[in-house]
């Protein structure tokens, strides 16, 4: 690792102005994507502000028919906290499966969409459940946030401050998990509203997408059997040491279908 | 305070340590004035080296050292010999073995190859200085696959071996073979790769090296499994130095499993590094290192044939195997292939005749040595392969083809046509008791209740038969301290398996002393003057007998003290529970008064002189021993997703006598965690044209974790010690790693039977598994 200054701001306009006057600052969350990339000196920035002193980053609460989660609170809070298995479960189940332990007790919210990892989880409740990303200068719907691979519509210094998750009536997330890393091959967030059928995957292509063709045969006819007739094609999956296209295409269809058949029979 | 027995399940007293992080590993060491070295590893496959311009890196603040294959050649150092016991072709001629240098010369041979070492006052400094040295390298081809390294036009890694072909092996006899499969009624013949792994020992390797100007001697604090003869190699045959001013000394060692066994380049750079700038030097690699310079295990392409009768009997044996040994022959690693895997073919299994045909072969990839096994899970692998899908094609059911073919007990002894001395055990009886802990009885309702769910269940019976290795010879030496303390020191050494624990009570169970009152010492070439180390499931084997012979030596002395206090001539002092003691008489004196005794010259015999207790005593192995036992797995098969779970898992082994079964249990637990690793999850990749390793992070690398370990139901049988050894113990090491791969890849490819799918190369990963249903689905 390279040698860089640490500051640690207790306010969201201290951190900003920290990050406006360094050279190359990089806002450090839960750490466990950017240091390891320091470690490997693969990113090597002047400053780290750390976002741990700013209170008003992390925490939950009900904001009216929505769950509001701070960009600071951590996988496991999520996985752990009451608020979330009320309103929505599967958000409560998607946290608790990331990674393993260590990586829950310190990964971020925030940090895990601004990274948007194409096989991370978080990016498929957002855009499943049609969140929206509030930063410390707008709020971007769930569908606009994430725009491509490692690449989000966040602009140079812009900080993420919470994430609202409107409450849907029901929602299921399936993931098929890497045995050595625990990320997603392939995870398939639906979720079922006031406002419709969300079918959100992720780690099956470059960056999360709405299965949006599926969401309508679904919205006419919520079950299982619908799923069949609907495919990612090959062509459009990553293919890697992993899993091949083929594998990851045929796993969408699995996903989905176990995500509709939980919703239907009621257990989430 | 009790005193243990043989058999008693005493818990490790060494965890109390570990498990609150007071181990006192290389990494903990921090030796005054210490600088630190880092390794600059090729990132190419197969390139030659046109220049190294270390200018700019030796220009750096706070470099030290940088030393390149070129000083290494002026100063003439030495290669590292291999000390493979199989050292001649068939045909007679010497097997190839290319120079291993500790830095590469002119060419590189593998990615992670070492090319220079960096010695600067921090880590941080000797990193930027890394990345500031300029090689150039002139690509070559590369060639990882052995099959394809063998063909005719292959990159050639050696200039003067034509093939890559290292050794080309046989055993057993071919025309007895050819014959019975010219009689028989059915021969079946099935293709499988062993894949290749590697053990990710949770300690990285790493070491300090310590040179005294004044007495002209060096200390190497190292983790390593083998602290002899690592020693002896890293003097004379690499430093040119006398072996009694090298002092090795393995503190607590993270994880063996055969990586720590070798010997590898850069202890002996660190040691020269250490003369020079006169101030010690430490180098750890990183994880990632791990994977790159440890020496992977297994890999091998074999063709298995079995002869059989018409009912099934079996009758001869045919492997043709092709191992890869990576781009040199480590430390013993063109034996795995070939003798290694050749002694146990055949497993259990009374078969008549048996021919083992092995190439060793070269490629561009990280040498390959021992892994846990080393070769005889291999064998295993292929003898319970090709029994399987002999059962499926010829109609007889797996278990029944297996139980008609087990050699019966009275059979024992004999001689295998391998030439294995099999001398005790009863594998029929191993393997009915195996198949009744499994409920064979309730599988129809459990296959039922899976197909309701959706899933396929299977399950399989793999009986095995393994055999000890290692250094034949191994030290224990006793002594007495004035503050009541036992001193036990033996040349064979834990990396984590829990010798400060079983070692101690084979003594105090054989002098009726407390655990409490010993002290144990390992790993430390100045404690014993010979030691074998860890390997080949040696220790209780040949440590724990030194143990043995060494404590009945402290008896018969003992009684000599005694009958001098006691004034009764030496023929009627008995030893009893701890006690020296004259049957029908009040003399009676323990253990620890005879050890105060004989430090005290007023109360010993004139012949006898004070420390006379103290003894050190060297058990030779007769023979190696066999170990066997029975494994059995019950899967349930996902097939739209082709996720495999273990949901039953049964072992009875045979070590002979069990000293502890705890520690047993571990051992048992943790071969099979590693098998099933080997069967569902580890694969080390290189890709195979640009020769780079595609698995060198944990990320990419899947070992298995807790929750894909299932729970498992373990017995011994102890019906048959072994009369090779007075202990009558077997070794149990590295079974778990014979039984695990064939129980559960069988037990999978039993559950989706329906499919017609006879085959899956390990790692049985989820997609292979789908795929292998989905092409047969289609291929109708
Ligand atoms: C072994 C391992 C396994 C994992 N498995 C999974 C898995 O199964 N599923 C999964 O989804 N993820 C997984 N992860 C990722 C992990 O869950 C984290 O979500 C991820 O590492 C990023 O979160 P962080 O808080 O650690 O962010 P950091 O590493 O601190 O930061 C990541 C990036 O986001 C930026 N950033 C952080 N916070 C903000 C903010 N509030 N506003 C703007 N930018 C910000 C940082 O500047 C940095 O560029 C795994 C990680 C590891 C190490």
């Amino acid at each position: 690792m390279q040698d860089f200054s640490y500051q640690r701001p207790a306010a969201l306009t201290a951190a900003i102005e920290a990050f406006e006057q360094a050279e190359d600052g990089r806002f450090l969350a839960g750490g466990q994507t950017l240091l390891p990339v320091m470690k490997h000196r693969l990113a090597t920035p002047s400053d780290l502000i750390d976002l741990a002193g700013i209170s008003d980053l992390e925490g939950i609460s009900i904001a009216g028919s929505a769950l509001s989660i701070g960009a600071m609170t951590t996988h496991a809070r999520v996985a752990s906290a009451a608020e979330v298995h009320d309103a929505i479960p599967a958000l409560a189940k998607l946290a608790g499966c990331i990674g393993d332990p260590h990586v829950r007790n310190r990964g971020t919210l925030g940090g895990s969409i601004a990274n948007n990892d194409p096989a991370a989880d978080y990016p498929a409740a957002v855009a499943g459940l049609n969140a929206t990303v509030y930063t410390d200068r707008r709020r971007i719907a769930g569908d606009d946030f994430f725009t491509g691979f490692f690449e989000t519509a966040l602009e140079e210094g812009e900080l993420i401050t919470r994430v609202e998750f409107p409450v849907a009536a029901a929602a299921c997330y399936q993931k098929f998990d890497d045995p050595a890393s625990g990320y997603a091959v392939v995870g398939v967030f639906v979720s079922r509203g006031s406002q419709g059928v969300r079918v959100a995957v992720t780690g099956a292509t470059p960056c999360v997408f709405r299965m949006r063709d599926l969401e309508a045969a679904l919205n006419r006819k919520f079950t299982p059997e619908t799923v069949s007739g609907f495919c990612v094609p090959e062509e459009e999956c990553n293919d890697d040491l992993h899993a091949t296209a083929a594998y990851r295409s045929h796993l969408v269809g699995v996903m989905a279908t176990r995500a509709v058949a939980a919703i239907t029979d009621g257990e989430m | 305070m009790a005193v243990p027995g043989i058999g008693d399940a005493v818990s490790r007293t060494e965890d109390q340590r570990f498990l609150t992080g007071r181990g006192n590993y290389v990494d903990d060491i921090t030796l005054e004035g210490q600088v630190y070295a880092l390794v600059l590893r090729s990132p190419e496959a197969h390139a030659r080296i046109v220049s190294i311009d270390v200018s700019e890196a030796l220009a750096l603040s706070g470099v030290l050292l940088i030393v390149t294959g070129e000083d290494w050649q002026r100063e003439g150092f030495g290669h590292i010999p291999t000390k493979s016991a199989v050292r001649t072709n068939r045909d007679g001629s010497p097997i190839a073995e290319p120079p291993r240098h500790c830095l590469a010369m002119d060419r590189v041979r593998f990615v992670g190859e070492p090319v220079a070492l960096v010695v600067a006052e921090t880590a941080e400094v000797a990193a930027s200085a890394l990345a500031l040295i300029e090689v150039d390298y002139e690509s070559l081809p590369a060639v990882v696959d052995p099959v394809a390294a063998l063909a005719d036009g292959a990159p050639q890694l050696w200039d003067d071996i034509p093939n890559n072909l290292c050794a080309d092996f046989e055993l057993g006899d071919a025309a007895a073979t050819d014959a019975a499969f010219a009689e028989a009624d059915h021969v079946i013949a099935i293709d499988i790769a062993n894949n290749r792994v590697t053990a990710v020992p949770i300690e990285p390797r790493g070491a300090i090296a310590r040179y005294d100007a004044d007495s002209d001697s060096f200390e190497l604090y190292n983790a390593t499994q083998n602290v002899h003869a690592n020693r002896d190699t890293f003097a004379e045959q690499v430093l040119g130095i006398d072996k009694r001013k090298l002092r090795q000394i393995a503190p607590d060692v993270g994880g063996g499993f055969g990586v720590k066994n070798g010997v590898y380049p850069e202890p002996a750079l660190i040691l020269y590094a250490a003369r020079q700038l006169r101030r010690p030097v430490k180098w750890i690699n990183t994880r990632s290192e791990s994977f790159l310079a440890d020496t992977h295990g297994r890999e091998q392409i074999s063709k298995v044939e079995l002869a059989l009768r018409a009912d099934g009997t079996f009758l001869a044996l045919r492997t043709t195997t092709t191992g890869n040994i990576g781009a040199f022959c480590w430390t013993v690693g063109p034996f795995t292939p070939t003798g290694g895997s050749a002694r146990t073919q055949g497993g259990p299994y009374a078969i008549g005749a048996m021919h083992y045909q092995a190439k060793a072969v070269f490629t561009n990839t990280q040498p390959l040595d021992p892994y846990r096994g080393a070769g005889r899970p291999e064998a295993s692998f292929q003898i319970e392969r090709v029994i399987e899908l002999a059962a499926r094609e010829l109609g007889f059911d797996p278990v029944e083809l297996r139980r008609k073919n087990l050699i019966p007990r009275a059979a024992l002894p004999l001689r295998t046509p391998m030439g294995l001395e099999v001398d005790c055990g009863d594998f029929p009886q191993v393997f009915e008791r195996t198949l009744a802990m499994s409920d064979r009885g309730g599988f129809a309702e459990r296959v039922a209740a899976s197909r309701a769910r959706g899933r396929l269940r299977g399950f399989a019976i793999a009986p095995y038969l393994e055999c000890t290795g290692g250094a034949p010879n191994e030290y224990a030496g006793i002594t007495f301290t004035a503050d009541g303390l036992i001193e036990l020191a033996v040349g064979s050494q834990s990396t984590g398996m829990g010798h400060e624990t079983s070692m101690p009570q084979i003594l105090a169970a054989r002098l009726g002393v407390p655990l409490e009152d010993i002290r144990y010492v390992q790993g430390d070439t100045d404690a014993t003057p010979i030691g074998g180390g860890h390997g080949g499931s040696r220790n209780l084997e040949v440590g724990g007998n030194a143990v043995a012979q060494a404590a009945d030596e402290v008896i018969d002395k003992g009684k000599a003290i005694a009958a001098h206090l006691f004034g009764t001539p030496l023929d009627r002092v008995s030893f009893e529970d701890g006690r020296f003691l004259v049957p029908q008489t009040n003399h009676v004196l323990t253990m620890p008064e005879v050890a105060v005794a004989s430090l005290d010259p007023g109360r010993l015999p004139e012949d006898l002189q004070p420390g006379c207790l103290n003894t050190g005593s060297t058990f030779a192995r007769s023979a190696i021993v066999v170990p066997n036992g029975c494994h059995a797995a019950e899967v349930e098969v996902d097939p739209q997703t082709g996720i495999i779970e273990i949901v039953g898992y049964w072992v009875v082994d045979d070590f002979g006598t069990i000293v502890n079964p705890l520690l047993c249990d571990g051992q048992v637990m943790g071969g099979i965690a590693q098998g099933i690793g080997q069967a569902l999850l580890e694969h080390a990749v290189y890709d195979a044209d640009s020769g780079q390793l595609l698995t060198a992070t944990l990320l990419d690398y899947a070992l298995p974790r807790a929750g894909d370990i299932p729970d498992m139901a373990i017995e011994y049988y102890e019906g048959a010690p072994t009369e090779k050894n007075p202990l009558g113990v077997k070794g149990a090491g590295e079974a778990g790693c014979c039984g695990a791969p064939p129980a559960v890849v069988n037990a999978v490819l039993d559950a989706i039977k329906e499919s017609g799918v006879t085959n899956i190369d390990m790692p049985l990963k989820p997609e292979k598994v789908w795929r292998a249903i989905e092409d047969a689905r289609r291929a109708g």
